[in-house]
Parts: C-alpha cells; structure tokens; sequence
C-alpha cells in the first residue's frame, strides 16, 4: 500500500478568493506534482500559471529551495499567495 | 480669480477666530508654480507663521486647510486634501492628508486654503460659501460623534468635523471628512483648542482646467492603466489594504505584541482574506477613484468604512488580539469618536506591555479585548485617570512611568503596523521622517522590502537614496491632490505578476545598487525634464490641469522643496535631531536570535540619508540645499499687498443664509 504525503496547502490573497476556500490537503510529492493537482481539483489555474504564485514552504520561498522541484514530506504547510502592496 | 493658472480658486483665505474676521492671504502665482497645493503649500504657508517653538494648543496654532489643484478634476483619485498644524502628538510639524469631499468642496466654495489662527470664545463652526464665511454656533453639535455632526449639518455641503476626542483634546484626535479621516498627528484636539467643531464648505465654484483635451485624453489613459494594474486593478479593489497582512506575515513584518515580534501565530483570523469572505459588503472608494479600495462592512445593523491594514495589524497581532469582529467594531467607535486608529492602538500595546512588567496597572492586558471599548470611549471623553492619561499617547506614558526602550514611537507619533527589524529602509523612515512614526512620510520603503518586491529586507544599500526618493514623490503627488496608491503604476505590472521570473528576480537582486544613481537623480531632479505617463502621470496631470509645466524630476524637486521646508519648520518649533531615532527595541535588541542583521542599523542608514538629502552631518541643512530648492530668503507672504496678486475678488459680499441649516 502507497504511503500518503499528505501536505496542507493554504491560500492567500486573490488566489484565495479564486480557489473559494482556505486549505486544502493534498498527496503530493514535490511543487510541480501539487500544481498538477491543483489544477485537477479546481481547474482555476493552470500548473503554468500558478508558476506565478509566491509558494511559501514551511516559512521559505521556494524560490530560495529547488524551486518548482522541490520535495515535499508529509505534514509539509504550503503557502500559495500573490505579491501585494498598499497600506 | 487671481491666478492664471487653472484648476485653482486663486484665493485663500486669513481666518481669525479670536475676533471672528477674515480676510485674503495673497499667495501667488509665483507661491502656486513653486509649491502648488497641499501640504507642501501649507509647509510655505507655515513658514510665515511659525517663528519659534508654539503651544500646539495656544491660539497661536494656525490650521491650515489646503486643497490640491486636481481636487475636483476627474483625474483618479484625486481627492485628497490636506490639513496642517502643529501636532500636540509630537510639537512639531504635521500634516494629513484625507479622501473626502471637503476638499474639493472648499475649492467649489471659491478658496484654495484656510488658514485658521486665534480661538473662539464659544463653540462654532465655521460655513464658508462663494459669498463669504460664516461663524456658526456649534453648541447642538457639542459631545456628537462624528457621524452625527455630519448628518446634523448641511446636507451638500463638504464636511470637515472633529468628534468627542477633538473636544476633549485627545492629543492623537483625528478630523473626518465623509467616513475618511485625516488621521496622524492630532489635529482634531488642535480644532478643539480653537473651540472649532468643524468647517463646512459649499459652492458651485468650478475652476477651469488649462487643457481640457489634452488632461481627459491623459485621465483615460490613467485609468485604464490604474485599473488594469495588478495591484490598483486587483488586489486592492478585492482585498482592500487588509490583503496585505497576510504577506506582512510571511515577511515577518506583522508588528506583533508590541513590536516584541514580526509575526502572529493567530494571523489566519485577522488577515484581509477573511475580512473579504467574511465581513465585506461591498467596496468604496473615494470621490473619482476608480480603485475603491475602501470596505464597507456592517456594525450594528448599520454600514460602515472597514479596517484598514494598520488597526488590523495593530489592534489584532500587535494586542495579542485574534477577533476580528472586534476590530471591525473598534475601527467603527474610534471614527466616530474622532481618534487615530494607528496612534490609539500603539498607545494601547504601550500601556499593555507597562501593565506586563508590574510598572503601571491601566487595565489593559495583552490578548484581552472585553474591556477595549469602554477604554476607548475613557480616552475619548478623558474619563477617569487611565483615560485621561491615555489620550496623551505613548511617549508621554513613557516620560511619566519610563519604558523608552519600548515605547513604540517615533519623535512621539505611535508606529504604523509595519515591523522594521525586518525592513530597515522602513524602519530609517520612520525615524527621519518629519511628522514621527509614519509610514507614508517615511517614505514606504516596505513596498520594496517584501510588500511588493522583494529587495533583501535587511541591507543597508541604497536605502537612504530610495527613501529620499520615494519621500519626495509621496509629498508631491500629495500636494497634487492624487491618492498615493496611484504611484503603484510607478512599478511595471510583471514586478508583481510574476515574482518567480528571472527578469523579476534580477531586479529584485540589483535593486539596492541603483542607490548610486538614484541619490545623484534626487540632488539633480531639476535636470530630470521627462514625463513617462505610464510610470508617473501626476506631473502630466498637473500640467494640463493647471497650466504649471511638471515634469517628473520637476515633481521630485517639489516633494523635496516640501520636505526641506518641514524640516526647516520643525528646526523653528525646536527640532532636536537627535530625535530622528527609533526605540531601542527595534536598534538593539535582534527579532530573530538567529539573525543577525534582524535590527534597524539606524546609525549607518541615517548618516546615508543625511548626505542622500543634502543634510549636515548634524541633520541640518545645507545652505546650498536650500538653494537648489528655492528655499533660501524666503518672503513673509502676509506682508504682501493684495494688489500684487493682479485682478481679484477683494472683498466677498454679504454671506447669504442657507435655506436649510
């Protein structure tokens, strides 16, 4: 039997209004594999275009790890968010 | 009229409430090319009035209410205005600046300023109509809320009122105009000296615009480019400033438990995402803002403005306080009551955190919120011991019970919600800024430090430049009468949509070694004759509206020009430059033990900044600064004959009275 990676993945921002909801938990192995998913579950937006998201793992950017690559464990906290401004 | 410049009244107006007359201060064409409007007008304005240190609560005090040239044009969110006095908060300088429809309406009325000195023996306000200005008895207005006053006064005209807290002389008192505040600085308390509980303005007064082809041409082209921006077009119309306290967060720049830390660990249940999912009603905006960034929620069976990002970080993580229902009920009572958001919460988490260590017993606790509006209502009215000393603000705490070292101001205006150990171009900002703790005058470094792009947040390169150079642009698209948001098209759309592109992370990468350039492009900005109306069509706006040919570097030169002359003011009210520090808390001690650099290195940015701005070592500044600046020899504008200013109205008719009052 496949062991589950479960990882939570929250959103923030406009990708939240977007998705229509806070979380969601996921069994994904890495990044790229959680988009694909994503875009599966919702279809809102593409692996591609979630590429334009700012994906905050455990507290690090992603783009600060191996990016789109990056691995994930179970009980991982994703972040998916835009960049936004204007207090 | 007595400009040829366009979209100015071309009069301004003496006040005086001691003995109740009035009569036209000749500023000039010469004043308009030099300082156009809005605080940085007021800062000239000031400069004849204040000779040395004033009692901010004395009759001395001028209030002076400029309008700004685009006030009534329909250029985007353009109708901001300005109030200016000195601050009981801080004894310096301040100004504020406010969405509502006073402004534009004042200048319908026929004038482009007021300037109110004296004190009235009984309370009034003051009715200023074309025909003239009217002192009115305000005694039915006595003790009513903001809201109140403003329904109790005329229905068309543009309102300008203080509520409880003004009357009371809360020194953080706001003055709200609609549901907008003028908020920092505590010019609500310096009306209520003046026995003043509002001004009101109506008129048909429509200023002609210069070039109205060429000025609708250029607004169509700004709008569109406002409104298919990803942050004017998106995510501010959708998430209000509260979208950012999420980011704020992950940057660690959420102002938590005092400013002790950057981040809450409740920050889901206070964040603009579950103010949008939950709360939200519908979006408001202020007069020709195609943005609406503005919430409306309801309270009480009744609509009302939302929380801002501010009192949400600041009356949320910065207590300890994860109810958002709550701070949505505050925010509505402290409009009403006419108080500050920002500087009533960070006088709350002071007081909190003097409670904390055993050094005085207010009441108030860390994460506790059941006895928040009664204490708000006590500082309103300066009920009881805790209230009245409350309404003083932090630093005053601080001087009586001690705890400097935490006390979370800057020259004794309470900090905005933006933690600056994690970004310390922010955190150089608050501390020179000219009217204290204020993020917008400190120049908005966060937008670059993780709220928009993301430079690191803790070099010191390029810093200082970058903060003389966002001062100087926020203090003249101010003084033009447009929302600051509207500079968010400064950044080009793709910095934003797409982060993770290598352009984008190129740019973020080499972003603070432009500092360089950008310090030689401030001490030159007369030399910058451009305009890229994608990037900055406020000049261009200017232009066409009034005929004063702005260009980019030409704004860059009035914001400092406005910048210097504060300075230069707050040196008269006594000004210690000493004071263009922060608490220890923030210098001192690291946010994040295992950071490092997670302190403000204040000493090396602030020693930049001097030299960035054209300063002495010692903060003063340089002669040749004040040249460059057209500041040097400066005319008392009072002394002026009426006759200079050309063909005018000279003395209004009879005031009319209103059919309904």
């Amino acid at each position: 039997m496949k062991k589950e990676n479960l990882v939570t993945v929250e959103f923030f921002g406009l990708y939240r209004l977007a998705y229509k909801r806070a979380s969601v938990e996921l069994d994904a192995k890495n990044i790229k594999d959680l988009f694909n998913q994503l875009y599966e579950l919702d279809q809102v937006y593409t692996p591609k275009e979630l590429k334009n998201s700012i994906v905050i793992l455990n507290g690090t950017n992603i783009m600060e790890l191996k990016k789109f690559r990056t691995k994930l464990n179970a009980g991982d906290n994703v972040l998916i968010m835009n960049a936004a401004s204007g207090g | 009229m007595a400009t040829k410049y366009g979209a100015y009244a071309g009069k301004v107006m003496y006040v005086d409430l001691t003995t109740k007359t009035y009569k036209e201060y000749p500023v000039n064409d010469k004043d308009r090319k030099l300082f156009v409007g809005g605080k940085v007008l007021a800062a000239r304005i000031m400069h004849d009035l204040i000779k040395g240190p004033v009692d901010p609560f004395s009759p001395e005090n001028p209030i002076i209410i400029t309008s700004c040239p685009l006030n009534g044009t329909p250029c985007p969110s353009s109708a901001r205005f300005n109030v200016s006095a000195i601050s009981p908060l801080t004894n310096l300088l301040t100004s504020s600046n406010c969405g509502g429809s006073f402004g534009t309406q004042l200048k319908r009325a026929g004038l482009d300023a007021l300037i109110i000195v004296g004190k009235s023996e009984d309370f009034i306000y003051l009715d200023v109509s074309e025909d003239g200005i009217e002192f009115k008895d305000a005694e039915f207005l006595r003790g009513k809320h903001t809201g109140e006053t403003q329904e109790l006064l005329p229905k068309k005209a543009g309102k300008f009122v203080i509520g409880p807290a003004g009357e009371n002389l809360v020194k953080y008192a706001c003055v709200v105009s609609d549901e907008r505040a003028a908020g920092r600085g505590g010019v609500g308390a310096v009306f209520g000296s003046k026995n003043l509980k509002a001004v009101i303005a109506d008129g048909k007064n429509m200023a002609p615009r210069y070039n109205q082809d060429k000025l609708t041409k250029l607004i169509r082209k700004w709008v569109k480019d406002l409104t298919s921006h990803p942050l004017t077009g998106d995510q501010l119309p959708k998430l209000g400033t509260a979208g950012l306290l999420s980011t704020m967060q992950q940057k660690k720049l959420l102002a938590t438990k005092n400013f002790k830390q950057g981040q809450f660990e409740h920050y889901r249940d206070i964040c603009g995402e579950e103010l949008a999912e939950k709360y939200l009603i519908k979006n408001k905006g202020c007069r020709a803002c195609p943005i609406q960034c503005g919430r409306v929620v309801e309270v009480n069976g009744k609509e009302v403005k939302g929380p801002e990002v501010e009192i949400m970080g600041l009356m949320g993580a910065n207590i300890l306080n994860n109810d958002l229902q709550k701070i949505i009920q505050w925010n509505y009572e402290l409009d009403e009551l006419g108080m500050d958001t920002i500087s009533t919460a960070g006088t709350v988490a002071f007081a909190m955190e003097l409670n904390e260590k055993g050094i005085w017993d207010s009441g108030l606790n860390f994460g506790k919120v059941d006895n928040i509006s009664q204490i708000l209502d006590d500082i309103a009215h300066r009920r009881g011991e805790v209230g009245d000393q409350l309404a003083n603000g932090s630093k005053w705490l601080s001087e009586k019970y001690g705890g400097k070292d935490f006390c979370m101001n800057a020259k004794g205006m309470e900090l905005s919600a933006y933690e600056p150990r994690a970004a310390v171009g922010q955190g150089l900002g608050y501390a020179v800024s000219n009217r204290g703790g204020c993020h917008l005058n400190g120049g908005y470094l966060v937008v670059l430090e993780g709220l928009g792009l993301s430079i690191d947040q803790y070099t010191t390169a390029g810093k200082a430049a970058f903060t003389v150079m966002f001062q100087d642009i926020m203090e003249s698209v101010s003084a033009g009468g447009n929302c600051l948001f509207t500079t968010y098209a400064f950044f080009p759309p793709f910095l934003l949509s797409k982060p993770n592109w290598w352009l984008t992370r190129i740019v973020n990468k080499v972003f603070p070694y432009f500092g360089p350039i950008i310090k030689i492009a401030n001490k030159h900005s007369k030399l910058l004759k451009v305009n890229i109306a994608s990037m900055l069509p406020q000049p261009l706006g200017i232009t066409h509206a009034t005929g004063i040919k702005m260009t980019m570097g030409g704004m860059m030169a009035l914001g400092a020009r406005g910048y210097n002359l504060e300075r230069l003011i707050n040196f008269r009210l006594g000004l210690d430059p000493a004071t263009d520090t922060l608490p220890k808390r923030l210098t001192e001690v690291l946010q994040d033990r295992d950071n490092k650099r997670s302190k403000v290195p204040l000493d090396k940015l602030r020693a930049k900044y001097y030299s960035a701005r054209g300063w002495k070592k010692d903060g003063t500044i340089k002669k040749r600064t004040l040249r460059y600046y057209n500041l040097l020899n400066l005319d008392d504008i009072s002394t002026r004959s009426l006759e200079e200013q050309g063909e005018r109205n000279i003395i209004p008719p009879k005031p009319k009275k209103r059919k309904k009052d």
